[in-house]
């Protein structure tokens, strides 16, 4: 399968191709996703490691890492100057490059050029964790152990503050509309996308790439190490950015593009002790599948991060509970897909729902669940409506 | 007591448009704690300056900033450990609790209400991140202390706001937008207030000052030896700060049946980018984004009496920005102050902090000065009220946030009149 976007007939009328919405509700829709993954730089790649059912990792064999770390998820073969060339990248840390390269396939057509629709008045959304570790300790590193604490590489120090991976992928795409980093941990992806949501339907943009990343590092080894030691011995931890175009309910048709979800609802709420995880979350569902008016009977796939336990634990019994007992959707969890990719995780397994919906001819028109428990207390679900057109093409 | 206003199930951004007001105001400064010592700072051109003791500045051939000396959270952080929470943090709360006080309210009675925590950052934790790394230098990565290493997500700035405040029913996050997060939160909690999807907001900015980012700015030569003098012809940049401000937001409707004090009204935000240098501020941009939030608050810019600038005192900063100001109100542009010329820069919180400055003077009735003037730059000549403030009826304020990335946010906030 090549990108779903790339394939629809230049004369889709308005209407097809559209997800039937709630009245008097504006409606936010996908058109479009792209992935740096570890399966691969392209969503190709994302596609087929989850058709095959491909286990990505490979040992950290780099210097440095806790070897409690044992495997871990990288992007095969990523590196800044590889994928984005030479110029502009001397400085360029990997978390940037990731959100770089990630927001450049995402807003690329088949033939290379900028897809219709997304000029730049184009908002940009990305969900962080607290951007690259690794930038901010080496920056440190050097102030401490050099000769004088100022001689530091002045050309590094935008690294170090956590809106500059969205900030350069503005400046290497020339997206000037609002530019947002959102951090939330393993919720961040989730609200990165409740953010471009509000973007939307308070009219200060059309077009919307949103997204998560996460770079693998040993600073960020070692702090998962300092924070989770058994966790970070139980997981393999991992990297990318996932990115997905939102677009007024609509407007993809315009330009060609299929609506692949429509996002219903997304309901957040905070845990002080693990204890609370279940209550919390369950109050989200309730209110999302009222929000979205949709039965949870409907729902095709429940995506999760991932995570240690008990909170795990917790969110499957909330699941449970509200889902009903006798309920079979697909279920994936972002942390056996890709590694733990933290920041990333949430946009990662939203963006592997997309992937097999397209492949999956009962998908059309019935909804998604994505969740996020992340361990600092941000609790968070999202309900979308999955599309009928990728289906239709793919069979 | 919190009456209900709105069927939480029915309020969605499509059916309704609330006007949104400023009942509470947290502050945690350098020139003063709580909004009453920051507004007599504010009154007085107090400054913040001072020799920097939050690290070692051995080595460096000068190292003013304004920094918060003695700070004890204990009077606002009542039912968290302040030991858990990184300085940044005790900051964001301390901010919240105040507000939350002094909008009348008891945490009690947030705690059936969905609400927004939106708070902009910097730096995030970065005081403790120089820790660990002076840690690892020390004795290796394996010596960091995982009590610091627990503390550092930077979503732990919001997250514990809620977690001190008893309340679960809460969005929260932490927007790391750098020096203009205070300005993109508070535009977040006006969207989600506005459109009725929270009943109330909490939103602001905070940061801690740290090594890395004294060291950064210094490094690019962008930091004063003594003072800061935002649009003086001989300006030397910024001092680095450090401190936080909180804003309580709910809707008018809110406000009015509960009988709270009205502070101001938020009456719009922009927000764009430059997508153009990472670190040089773009004229036409800026003066984009001013225009995108005179347009969001249905202003014109003859109706804007102060401006409240982002005026860090950088030569580059300065130009762009009254040359911006000269775009969009012309010849006849309302007065522009730089509050940093007595906090510093408190990076994330500059902003917020400003935004509490404004509603002061809308209230207060002056404007506070841009202190340390000494002679106005004829590249940026705006009339920024040198060294003392000025009695004023202040209708309404323009405050600029600009960032690295070209991330700018501008926020407006009025005067509390019934029809509007």
């Amino acid at each position: 399968m090549t990108g779903v976007a790339q394939r629809l007939p230049t004369d889709l009328a308005a209407g097809a191709g559209t997800i039937a919405g709630r009245e008097g509700v504006r409606r936010t829709v996908i058109s479009a996703w792209s992935a740096v993954s570890p399966f691969g730089l392209d969503r190709t790649d994302l596609v087929a490691g989850l058709r095959d059912g491909r286990r990505c990792a490979a040992p950290v064999d780099a210097p440095g890492w806790p070897a409690a770390a044992g495997e871990a998820c990288p992007v095969p073969g990523f590196d800044a100057r590889a994928v984005l060339g030479r110029k502009g990248t001397r400085s360029m840390d990997r978390v940037s490059a990731l959100a770089v390269a990630a927001t450049g396939q995402l807003l690329r057509g088949p033939d290379g050029a900028r897809i219709d629709g997304v000029g730049a008045d184009t908002a940009l959304v990305l969900g962080t964790a607290n951007g690259s570790t690794q930038s901010m300790m080496d920056f440190i590193r050097d102030s401490l152990v050099q000769e004088r604490p100022y001689l530091v590489d002045p050309a590094r120090f935008p690294n170090t503050a956590m809106n500059c991976a969205t900030a350069q992928s503005a400046i290497w795409h020339g997206l000037r509309g609002p530019n947002t980093t959102v951090a939330g941990g393993r919720a961040a992806g989730l609200l990165a996308l409740q953010y471009a949501l509000r973007l939307h339907r308070s009219g200060r943009a059309g077009a919307i790439a949103c997204g998560a990343a996460e770079e693998l590092s040993a600073a960020r080894a070692w702090l998962e190490y300092h924070t989770a030691p058994g966790w970070l011995a139980a997981t393999r931890l991992g990297e990318g950015c996932a990115m997905v175009l939102l677009e007024p309910g609509g407007r993809p048709g315009g330009h060609g593009r299929a609506e692949l979800a429509e996002v219903l609802a997304l309901e957040f709420g905070v845990y002080g002790q693990p204890a609370e995880v279940g209550s919390v979350l369950a109050r989200c569902l309730r209110r999302a599948f009222v929000t979205a008016q949709e039965p949870p009977d409907r729902v095709w796939a429940v995506a999760s991060c991932g995570g240690p336990e008990p909170v795990r634990a917790a969110e499957e019994n909330a699941l449970a509970g509200v889902l009903g007992a006798g309920a079979t959707p697909l279920r994936l969890l972002s942390t056996d897909l890709v590694g733990d990719t933290n920041a990333a995780s949430a946009m990662f397994a939203l963006t592997a729902v997309l992937a097999l919906a397209a492949q999956a001819p009962a998908a059309g028109g019935r909804t998604a669940l994505l969740t996020a428990v992340d361990r600092d207390g941000v609790v968070g679900c999202a309900l979308l409506r999955l599309g009928t057109a990728a289906q239709e093409r793919a069979s | 007591m919190w009456p209900t206003v709105t069927d939480p199930d029915q309020a969605t951004a499509d059916l309704a448009e609330h006007r949104v007001v400023i009942t509470g105001l947290g502050v945690v400064s350098s020139i003063g704690v709580g909004a009453g010592e920051f507004q007599a700072g504010l009154l007085a051109g107090r400054s913040g300056a001072r020799p920097i003791s939050a690290f070692d500045t051995k080595g460096y051939e000068y190292a003013n900033g304004c920094e918060i000396v003695g700070f004890d959270p204990t009077p606002w952080v009542r039912n968290l450990d302040p030991a858990s929470l990184g300085r940044a943090s005790q900051f964001s709360v301390s901010a919240a609790r105040m507000a939350v006080d002094d909008a009348g309210l008891a945490a009690a009675d947030l705690t059936d209400r969905h609400g927004l925590v939106a708070i902009g950052t910097t730096d995030g934790e970065s005081r403790d991140v120089d820790q660990l790394v002076a840690q690892e230098v020390a004795g290796g990565p394996d010596r960091m202390d995982p009590a610091l290493a627990k503390r550092v997500s930077a979503v732990r700035l919001a997250v514990a706001i809620a977690h001190e405040l008893g309340l679960t029913d809460v969005e929260t996050v932490t927007v790391p937008t750098a020096c203009a997060a205070g300005n993109y939160a508070i535009g977040y909690g006006f969207d989600a207030v506005r459109s009725g999807e929270a009943e109330f907001a909490l939103c602001g900015g905070a940061d801690a000052m740290s090594r890395k980012t004294f060291t950064g700015f210094y490094r690019l030569g962008a930091v004063a030896p003594q003072r800061c003098q935002p649009f003086d012809r001989n300006r030397q940049g910024i001092l680095t700060g450090e401190g936080a401000g909180v804003l309580l937001l709910e809707s008018l409707g809110s406000a009015r049946a509960r009988g709270a004090r009205i502070y101001a009204e938020v009456l719009g935000y922009g927000l764009n980018c430059d997508a153009d240098h990472p670190v040089a501020p773009n004229q036409d941009s800026i003066a984009r984004c001013m225009r995108l939030a005179l347009e969001n608050a249905k202003v014109k810019p003859e109706e804007v009496d102060l401006i409240s600038a982002h005026g860090t005192a950088t030569r580059a900063n300065d130009v762009a920005e009254a040359g911006a100001i000269r775009e969009v109100f012309g010849e006849r542009a309302p007065r522009t102050v730089s509050m940093k010329s007595m906090l510093g820069h408190a990076l994330g919180a500059a902003s917020a902090l400003a935004t509490v400055g404004c509603v002061l003077a809308i209230t207060g009735g002056f404007i506070p000065p841009t202190i340390n003037h000494v002679e106005t730059d004829p590249e940026c000549d705006v009339d920024c009220v040198p060294n003392q403030s000025v009695r004023a009826d202040v209708r309404v304020v323009q405050n600029n946030g600009f960032a690295f990335g070209g991330n700018n946010a501008v926020v407006l906030v009025g005067r509390y009149e019934e029809h509007r």
